[in-house]
């Protein structure tokens, strides 16, 4: 709850001489466990259910998708959508066949290996519109005496549902980016995305109404190269019931709250999917039932203290003629100034100096904006 | 003369009781008198006899006293600073001591000895013998053949604060048999007839030895002086024989001398702290502001002051102790044999004894360290009746947060500042009130928009009454008040402020009886406590929070105990007691009842019963034994051995491993049931090579029922049901705790071991009640090893250095059994709690004091403390947790202070 959050700032004082170090942990044990990624929501498109088994500690999440389960989605009259798998371990619906409607009340199935694991039926809950979704620059104390004061960007979130109806509010978000290489090659200009890997969510129970006031969303640092030229995020803002809330509620304070004098002592957080054949097998995950909006924020602003990204790129300055062999393999030519005399050429070592496309794509998305 | 000195001994230890002279009035002019022509003047005018050898008053003369005065005000400032006492008796005779059992050539030395450390019993035994020592009689020479034992009782006064002292150990070496004066400075100890020297000891104070001729039984009262200078070997001497004497085993006295010179980190004595250097007492690591005794979680230790609980016993997030140490008169920390007189909390009880006022002057200290300053005020109202004592601290550690780079912690500001005062009002004879009070205020503001405050209050208000002079009572009436409060204005649309109060009076009534070979103690005390759980406000106009409370609480506890100490032999004592408490849970009040067949939670809510005003809804009430023996075994070791039960009705509701600021009190309710704990525990205590080596082992097994444990991420902030989330948890703990020490001389040491573990279980029905299926696994603060080196040395008598080396067994944390993700949030799933465990713990302080000139007529005494905590810069974790990076979960370990922290702190005393 923001009072733990807010402890665990006052910590920060308690920390000055102390650090952090990383560690490997020697564990003897690992368990395989079957994880339910999934989300309905009434957003008109395809539902995706993601199956998985759990990963180890120490190990990059990753991919050991569940192939060849039986999923299906009941709603509250009866009716059972099946899904197909495609691709491996994420089985969807078919958008046209199949939808989340406000009110409805959907449960999850699934069989795999001939054992059952189901979820119980919950509501999909209105939610409202995103009232605002805007930016401030924060100050950054730089790290060199020099009293600069860089600025980074934070982005907030303001939401109200006037019916008080939606009290437990979630966000996610996705971030598109583009960036552009200040050298002349022919891929210069690409575009970048990423995902919200952190939970954000709200508890609006105890104020008078179901509002939002500067939420923040993220924080953007003169670190990260988002900044540089334009910068897109796409909001999605999705209702919870209790017990969804209370499950994220915990995951946060265990998973992600830590790394302080005060964290809670760590233990199994239980989702929403039991296992039917097997009650005492734990099923991780949770399978959610949202309503859905978003909102969409572009950002092309001057930021103080933005670093060039790209000072190492210039690796050698060759002159009168280019090395032979690897030239777009093992290097690249950045500057081309072989109208010259003599002739010189800037090459770089890296590839992603001399073709955005190594990072990114070059399409532009087809929302973006120009400024 | 001297005859008559003898005489005068003599009679002085018939009498039973004292007359002050206080109805003659001196009103002539005696200034310039002789003191032997002023004797005899006032023997011609008033039926007094005076009694004295010559040698002390020749050459005394009066001054000018502000003319017409009463003899006993007169005789104390003709006295005053002469080492020459006087005792009005019945019959009106008054008869002068002077009662230094050296001839005057070897009381030079003993003066000079207040200087230089180092002469132990041994040594000034013999300048005894060959001084020449003055044996009094007790008791008429005619009874001499007369069979039975006698019995010398009296009682033990502060020379200058004609304070009772209690504590004191008087221990008869030719017997091997002791006892220590009670709370009112009464002693008794039987003997069978004969010779004996008698040793008074105290620490802080210089031991006085008897040598008495026991006829029959008698009174002998003494008088003890305080060292100059806390130096003094004899301060020490006097712990080893408490620990022989002592009934209980698991008992410490913390020697607040040592103490002060002992390290210290960011350059404050914390008592705390020192609480953690004794075996058997660890912390869950640095930062926290609890500590576990024998097992024991942080909330179930009961730290009182003046009295009273202390709710939150730190400032500043655990780094500094609530308790001023200057007000510190002495520390005792009950580790198990816990007397009937305590109750309430499981596992320990700190009572801090603070000092009195200084009665005869105006006396004061004060100080400054890196980030705190301090004062002490004390003297007189009115001489040797009404004096105070005023102590205060306050911080400034403001600078140091302007110079972290982190812009939050460079915006934010922390203060704590804490005031006790205690003034106390000597009736007469018999009745003695003392009224102290406690004030503590901490804040905290994070970055300008965010503050955290709690304040400590305590009031307490004693009156002691001596019925006679075996028995004695006190009652006291006592409030302890404690409220935090957290605000947040970032957004004023929700601005928030959060709340919690705990506030309890009491009343206690506490008699202390000597009868035959029975020392009885008994009494009662009742207790009302008001919880404010948590309060959730709106804290601008344009916010919009909800006003919330949880609904408060109230409950009565009461008990009654009564414990007999009774000498079955020279060789064996036996401590029964009882105490029965009892605890009421008062409306209004709501409660739930829930589905017995599904865990509790807000859906299987099957009915609402509300309570009004002063209903009592639940009662829980029970025995808790406390029986202990003693066996002397020989005149240097002894065995002791001892169960007690203990139950506790207020919960400190914590799911963090160290106590976090945010915690609160809950009372026991319908499904909070009280905590309790039975403990067994023997020891055995020893004393080697002529009494300068102790040494002591305990063991103790110790069963806990019914603590307090929550569901996996519990949110406990504005929780209105606890029952939903509660697990209930039972505990094992055992252990053995080995302690040698050299407590005298110039160089001391000590060296303590414990090993030691506590287990614990969860006791439910459903799966979600369960922790680790139900299987025993070691609590947070379980710690095996635990090895304390303590060292300090005197270099001359200016220059002390002190050194401690702490290791302990890293305590246990859980590891994740694996990791998914979903929404692309990383999520780390836990199995079997504590499974593992963090590195081990090393640290070595060492700190340097330098006094000043200690001359006692100098006006101000500086003192100058330099130390270094942790100086190898070990980085101790403190915890370790998982947490997700570029998409794979990796292990952290958290470390609170990885570089040595030098600190220097200057004092002054005037």
């Amino acid at each position: 709850m923001r009072s733990q959050k807010i402890i665990r700032l006052f910590i920060l004082i308690a920390l000055v001489a102390g650090c952090t170090v990383e560690f490997l942990p020697e564990t003897d044990e690992s368990q395989d466990l079957l994880v339910v990624d999934g989300m309905i929501t009434n957003n008109n498109q395809v539902q995706r259910i993601r199956l998985s088994r759990s990963t180890p500690v120490g190990t990059p999440l990753g991919n050991k998708p569940v192939k060849g389960a039986a999923v299906t989605i009941t709603d509250e009259n009866g009716i059972v959508t099946t899904l197909t798998e495609s691709p491996d371990g994420t089985y969807c619906t078919d958008s046209t066949e199949f939808t989340g409607r406000l009110g409805g009340r959907y449960s999850l199935s699934i069989e795999i290996n001939n054992t059952s694991y189901a979820s119980d039926f919950i509501e999909m809950k209105p939610v409202p519109p995103i009232s605002a979704l805007y930016y401030e620059k924060e100050a950054i104390v730089s790290s060199n005496d020099t009293n600069d004061v860089d600025e980074g960007c934070r982005i907030y979130i303001d939401t109200y549902d006037p019916t008080g109806e939606c009290l437990y509010f979630r966000w996610d978000y996705e971030e598109t980016w583009e960036y552009q290489i200040p050298y002349s090659v022919t891929n210069k200009i690409c575009y970048v995305s990423e995902n919200s890997d952190e939970v954000l969510i709200r508890n609006t129970s105890l104020y008078s109404q179901a509002r939002v006031t500067k939420f923040p969303v993220l924080f953007i640092s003169n670190e990260t190269d988002r900044l540089k030229e334009t910068y897109s995020i796409l909001v999605n803002q999705y209702s919870l019931d209790e017990s969804e809330y209370d499950f994220w509620n915990r995951v946060q304070s265990v998973s992600q709250n830590v790394g302080n004098l005060y964290d809670i002592t760590p233990m199994a957080i239980a989702g929403n999917i039991r296992c039917i054949t097997n009650p005492k097998e734990t099923v991780l995950g949770y399978f959610s039932v949202s309503a859905v909006t978003q909102e969409r924020l572009f950002i092309h602003d001057h930021f103080y203290g933005l670093p060039g990204f790209y000072t190492y790129c210039a690796t050698d300055t060759v002159s009168v003629t280019l090395p032979e062999t690897g030239l777009n393999t093992e290097y690249w030519v950045i500057e081309d100034y072989s109208d010259e005399v003599p002739p010189f050429w800037v090459i770089t070592d890296y590839k992603e100096c001399a073709d955005c496309t190594t990072r990114g794509t070059n399409v532009m998305p087809p929302y973006w904006q120009h400024f | 003369m001297i005859f008559r000195a003898h005489i005068a001994a003599a009679l002085i230890l018939f009498s039973q009781a004292v007359y002050s002279q206080e109805k003659y009035v001196i009103d002539w002019d005696y200034e310039g008198q002789s003191f032997e022509a002023f004797a005899l003047k006032t023997e011609s005018r008033y039926p007094v006899r005076f009694f004295y050898n010559e040698e002390w008053i020749s050459g005394l003369t009066f001054g000018n006293y502000g003319g017409k005065r009463m003899l006993s005000e007169i005789l104390d400032m003709v006295f005053e600073g002469k080492s020459i006492y006087w005792y009005g008796i019945e019959a009106g005779n008054i008869i002068l001591t002077k009662p230094f059992a050296i001839k005057q050539v070897k009381e030079k030395q003993a003066d000079d000895l207040s200087f230089m450390p180092g002469i132990d019993y041994s040594d000034n035994r013999e300048a005894k013998a060959t001084g020449g020592n003055l044996v009094m009689d007790i008791g008429n020479r005619t009874d001499i053949d007369k069979p039975g034992k006698v019995t010398l009782s009296g009682y033990i006064i502060d020379m200058n604060s004609r304070e009772p002292v209690a504590g004191v150990t008087v221990y008869v070496p030719g017997l091997s048999a002791g006892t220590i004066s009670n709370s009112y400075g009464f002693y008794k100890i039987d003997m069978p007839r004969g010779t004996y020297s008698v040793r008074f000891t105290f620490i802080g104070m210089r031991e006085r030895i008897f040598d008495l001729n026991m006829f029959s039984s008698g009174e002998l009262n003494a008088e003890m002086n305080t060292v100059l200078v806390p130096l003094k070997e004899a301060v020490i001497t006097a712990e080893k024989d408490i620990h022989l004497q002592r009934f209980e085993t698991g008992v410490e006295k913390i020697n607040i001398a040592t103490f002060r010179l002992m390290p210290t980190s960011l350059g404050e004595s914390d008592i705390i702290k020192s609480v953690l250097l004794i075996p058997g007492v660890n912390s869950v690591g640095e930062g926290s502001s609890g500590f576990n005794v024998r097992g024991g979680s942080a909330g179930q230790n009961l730290i009182l002051l003046y009295g009273a609980p202390v709710y939150n016993p730190s400032h500043l997030f655990g780094f500094f102790s609530a308790v001023n140490s200057d007000i510190i008169s002495d520390v005792t920390l009950y580790k198990g044999g816990i007397p009937g007189k305590y109750g309430g909390r499981l596992s320990s009880v700190l009572e801090i004894t603070p000092r009195e006022g200084n009665r005869k002057e105006f006396a004061g200290n004060a100080g400054i360290s890196p980030i705190t300053t301090h004062f002490v005020l004390e003297g007189p109202v009115k001489k040797d009746t009404i004096f105070y004592h005023i102590a205060g601290r306050a911080t400034y550690s403001d600078w140091i947060l302007k110079y972290i780079d982190n812009p939050a912690i460079s915006n934010s500001s922390a203060f704590f500042g804490d005031l006790n005062a205690r003034i106390a009002y000597d009736i007469n004879r018999k009745n003695k009130i003392d009224l102290s009070a406690y004030y503590s205020y901490d804040s905290f503001m994070l970055n300008s928009d965010t503050t955290y405050r709690y304040q400590n209050n305590i009031f307490s208000l004693r009156w002691r009454h001596y019925f006679s002079s075996r028995f004695f009572s006190a009652f006291s009436i006592y409030n302890s008040y404690y409220k935090y409060d957290i605000a947040s204005l970032r957004v004023p649309q929700e601005a928030f402020e959060l709340t919690h109060r705990i506030n309890s009076t009491s009343f206690k009534a506490d008699f202390n009886w000597f009868k035959g070979r029975h020392e009885f103690n008994f009494g009662a005390d009742l207790n009302r406590y008001d919880v404010m759980p948590g309060n959730y406000l709106p804290a601008h106009d344009s916010s919009i929070v909800i006003p919330n409370s949880i609904e408060g609480q109230q409950a009565l506890e009461a008990a009654v105990y009564f414990e007999d100490k009774y000498i079955l032999t020279d060789y064996l004592s036996v401590n029964a007691g009882l105490r029965f408490s009892s605890f009421f849970a008062m409306g209004p009040q709501t409660v739930y009842n829930y589905n017995p067949d599904s865990p509790r939670s807000a859906s299987s809510v099957t009915d609402t019963i509300t309570y009004n005003h002063r209903d009592n809804y639940k009662t829980y009430a029970g025995p808790e034994l406390r029986l202990s023996a003693n066996f002397r075994l020989n005149s240097y070791s002894s065995l002791k051995l001892n169960y007690n039960r203990t139950k506790q009705y207020l919960h400190l509701l914590s799911n963090t491993a160290s106590i976090s600021p945010s915690d609160t009190w809950k009372l026991s309710d319908s499904y909070l049931q009280p905590e309790s704990g039975d403990q067994i525990a023997a020891g055995y205590y020893r004393v080697l090579n002529k009494n300068k080596i102790e040494i002591s082992a305990e063991v103790y097994y110790k069963w806990m029922d019914n603590m307090v444990d929550f569901k996996g991420g519990t949110d406990l902030v504005m929780n209105e049901a606890i029952e939903r989330d509660l697990i209930n948890v039972r505990g094992k703990a055992y252990g053995m705790e080995f302690l040698v020490k050299k407590p005298g001389g110039r160089v001391r040491w000590s060296v303590g071991y414990t090993w030691s573990r506590v287990l614990t279980r969860s006791k439910g029905s459903f799966a979600e009640e369960l922790i680790n299926s139900g299987n025993w696994f070691p609590a947070n603060y379980d710690k095996p090893h635990d090895l304390i080196l303590a060292f300090n040395t005197l270099f001359s008598r200016r220059v002390s250095f002190s050194a401690n080396y702490v290791f302990s067994s890293g305590r246990p944390v859980t590891y994740p059994v694996t990791t998914y993700s979903i929404d692309d949030i990383v999520i780390t799933h836990y199995s079997d709690r504590n499974k593992y465990r963090i590195p081990y713990y090393s640290r070595l302080d060492l700190s340097v004091k330098i006094s000043g000139n200690l001359r006692s007529e100098k006006i101000a005494h500086p003192h100058w403390i330099f130390s270094i905590y942790n100086v190898t810069g070990r980085d101790n974790v403190y915890s370790a947790y998982f947490k997700n990076l570029n998409n794979t979960v990796k292990g952290y370990y958290l470390t609170v202070f990885s570089k040595p922290i030098p600190s220097l702190s200057f004092n002054f005393d005037f």
